[in-house]
């Protein structure tokens, strides 16, 4: 299969989504079946409590660092949040993927467009909620 | 409540969430956020973070079948995400400055009014191909389907500039409240471009992921995401929006439309009485 053929790339581009979202549907089923072994009895209120004066509002990682942590002794809430990094991860490989689609029709307009997307899009996802202006 | 009870319920909510997200090209809050906050009580910051998430998994649950069933005009979307992605980062960076509430109230009675225009064109099937001038050209927004009936579908989109006008206040509102934005680019694509109607929903779920995605960093380091209501929103949402992308191509234009008219009236009228606090 030749990838400098458009209609090969849209079949790579289906694959790679179908896959990608597989794999993070896989990992959130194992996590909220270790959640519900754990706590599928006990009262929810608890674990929705929502604390508008500290960050993150509620109990669970929301930092790279925690989050390895929560992972490395096999929390619940680290894998869900895991599958669901892996689900936000699948719109911007699709992006990536289309510069690849767009190189491969020969068609450079939307190459640059697709370039600046993807990067607008990285800016926005990873960097601005670091900077203070941004509330971050 | 019981945490089992709690993600049975948040489960088969999404997937009927999934199941109209995917059919008329919006994110799925429209169900999830009153079904968590009215139904179940829970804090409107985690249904926020629990609605971007839902938007993610509608655009991807669908995202495999429509680029299969080459339905998503890919140029189309990718054009319009500058102005999207733009108008998400313009968001995060004024979010501190304005009233969300406010912000609602303005947003839904825009989508109450946009009912009107959109009513007149309901029955509407393929739109009358205009000629394809100025920047539409040069940007070759045009492109071609193919119906149920084996007939091929071509269209050309018209007024570009509005529609990226329409682009950027979907991606301001969705850095901003984190709804919505699913609305304004149907819209825009419907009312300002012209596109059939089954292309701008599938082009429109393909866009809503890159735009919830640009704004999804925020509500995630926030810890507005709680992985005890996002897992079965996910799940049910990824479920429901395979089953609506496998069905949208039966569908005809008209009743995909009416369907979108509908969905829209109820966010209009939630956004406008969860700002007067109804």
């Amino acid at each position: 299969m030749s990838l400098s053929n458009p209609d090969s790339m849209n079949n790579v581009i289906s694959k790679v989504l179908r896959y990608g979202v597989l794999l993070s549907a896989a990992v959130i089923v194992l996590g909220t079946a270790l959640l519900a072994a754990r706590d599928a009895f006990s009262q929810s209120a608890s674990l929705l409590h929502y604390d508008p004066n500290q960050i993150p509002h509620g109990p669970f990682p929301v930092t790279f660092s925690s989050l390895a942590a929560g992972l490395a002794t096999g929390s619940p809430a680290a894998i869900i949040e895991l599958g669901v990094l892996l689900l936000l991860a699948t719109p911007v490989s699709r992006v990536l993927f289309s510069i690849f689609l767009f190189a491969a029709e020969h068609n450079r307009t939307y190459v640059y467009i697709t370039a600046t997307v993807l990067t607008l899009l990285l800016f926005s996802m990873l960097v601005t909620p670091y900077i203070p202006v941004f509330g971050g | 409540m019981l945490v089992l009870e709690l993600m049975v319920v948040i489960f088969l909510a999404s997937i009927v969430a999934g199941v109209i997200g995917s059919l008329v090209g919006l994110g799925g809050g429209v169900v999830v956020i009153p079904m968590l906050t009215i139904g179940l009580g829970v804090n409107i910051h985690y249904a926020i973070g629990a609605s971007i998430v839902s938007v993610i998994a509608t655009s991807s649950g669908a995202a495999a079948t429509y680029v299969k069933d080459k339905m998503t005009n890919l140029r189309v979307g990718m054009f319009l995400e500058l102005a999207t992605t733009t108008g998400a980062i313009i968001g995060a960076l004024i979010a501190a400055y304005v009233s969300s509430i406010a912000l609602e109230l303005v947003f839904g009675v825009i989508l109450l009014a946009s009912l009107i225009p959109l009513v007149r064109k309901i029955g509407e099937d393929i739109p009358v191909t205009p000629e394809l001038v100025g920047l539409s050209k040069k940007l070759k927004l045009t492109g071609s389907y193919v119906e149920t009936d084996g007939s091929t579908v071509n269209y050309n989109a018209t007024h570009p500039a509005e529609g990226l006008a329409g682009m950027v206040v979907a991606g301001l509102i969705s850095g901003l409240l984190g709804i919505g934005s699913g609305t304004f680019k149907v819209l825009s694509m419907d009312l300002a471009m012209k596109l059939p109607m089954k292309v701008s929903t599938t082009t429109s779920n393909f866009m809503i992921g890159v735009t919830a995605a640009a704004s999804a960093g925020i509500y995630f380091v926030r810890g507005d995401v709680d992985p005890i209501i996002v897992a079965p929103v996910a799940l049910g949402i990824l479920i429901g929006a395979s089953f609506g992308a496998k069905a949208l191509p039966r569908a005809k234009n008209p009743t995909v439309r009416k369907i979108f008219a509908i969905v829209l009236a109820i966010a209009g009228a939630e956004m406008v009485l969860r700002a007067l606090g109804i």
